[in-house]
């Protein structure tokens, strides 16, 4: 359960800041431009911060390196992996991975 | 056809896109205990799938608010460019568009717009198709949080939907690998995630964060040198 106070905190915060990096460069002059090289390292940011996200809730599952239990969910992560690059599609994707997941751990 | 239902229109074929994307946040919230007030609301206010999504799932862990708002305001980092790219577009408007503009700023409408760019005759004109497409994105986005959240809570716990959401960054990463330098990227952050994923309060995400943009930054510089 995530406590009121905190989410609230977090989200007003989140929503200050996106709107700020929205409208900065709107609010600052139609004369603002960004550098080729700015633009180039903000297109690795997905890579850089993404796997973050993927490689833990894989791995570590359950808190800990957990090679029997969270077996299954490296072997979904990877076949969904390859379905989400030959379909770039989110719906195939997590569709596919849920219900790969769903009939490893209960059949 | 007016410039606003036309915006609207071109942002059809790309709507069901966003669907599925919608719909894990829904469920991810769901599950998270989240009310369908807070759902709605964070939605509303922030109105950015990926950084919701990355916050609900530090909240979640509990991790720092520094911690939760950061990897939130790095994901959207990406919106300066186009913000950059609608600034000189909207100059002219009110504030109350210039706001609502940037308010709206996402990759499906910063997509749209670039598609359409060379038919406006007036920067006036695209900005109303530009409003258009994103009332056509907020419409689709929101809906779709809905019946994912009104999912979410009927769904039984055996679905593992926790797992929604690495498979959903899977989705969104994996477009985004251009090339073996993006895949470097990727497979090195995923590494020093797992190294640092003992930091207190999920301080290490953001530790990957920027050795991964640090590590992006050797690896373009190696190649200008050549």
């Amino acid at each position: 359960m995530i406590p009121l106070g905190y989410y609230w905190l977090n989200v007003a915060l989140l929503a200050v800041g996106t709107i700020s990096i929205r409208g900065s460069i709107i609010a600052l002059s139609a004369r603002t431009k960004i550098s080729e090289r700015v633009k180039q390292i903000f297109t690795f940011i997905p890579a850089a911060i993404l796997p973050a996200f993927i490689a833990p809730a894989v791995f570590y599952h359950q808190g800990q390196v957990e090679m029997v239990m969270g077996k299954e969910r490296v072997v979904v992560l990877v076949l969904a992996s390859v379905l989400c690059w030959f379909t770039r599609s989110t719906l195939a994707t997590v569709g596919f991975g849920l219900a790969a997941l769903y009939l490893f751990t209960n059949l | 056809m007016s410039p606003y239902r036309r915006g609207f229109k071109s942002m059809l074929p790309i709507a069901p896109g966003i669907i599925p994307f919608g719909a894990v946040m829904g469920t991810v919230s769901a599950d998270a205990h989240l009310s369908f007030f807070q759902t709605v609301s964070m939605n509303l206010i922030v109105f950015a799938g990926a950084a919701q999504l990355a916050a609900v799932d530090l909240m979640n862990h509990q991790a720092a608010v520094l911690v939760v708002v950061a990897t939130g305001l790095i994901i959207n980092l990406r919106f300066l460019l186009y913000s950059a790219a609608l600034s000189p577009i909207v100059q002219n408007e009110s504030f109350f568009k210039k706001f609502i503009s940037a308010f709206c700023v996402t990759d499906q409408s910063y997509a749209v717009m670039t598609a359409e760019q060379d038919k406006f005759k007036t920067n006036h004109e695209a900005v109303q198709f530009y409003l258009g497409s994103c009332l056509c994105m907020m419409i689709v986005w929101q809906s779709s949080v809905v019946a994912g959240y009104i999912f979410g809570n009927f769904a039984p716990k055996s679905l593992s939907l926790d797992y929604a959401i690495p498979l959903s960054f899977v989705a969104l990463l994996i477009p985004t690998l251009k090339n073996s330098k993006y895949v470097m990227v990727a497979l090195f952050s995923a590494v020093v995630s797992l190294l640092l994923y003992k930091l207190p309060f999920k301080t290490g995400l953001i530790a990957t964060a920027i050795l991964g943009i640090c590590f992006a930054i050797f690896l373009t510089r190696k190649k200008a040198a050549k």
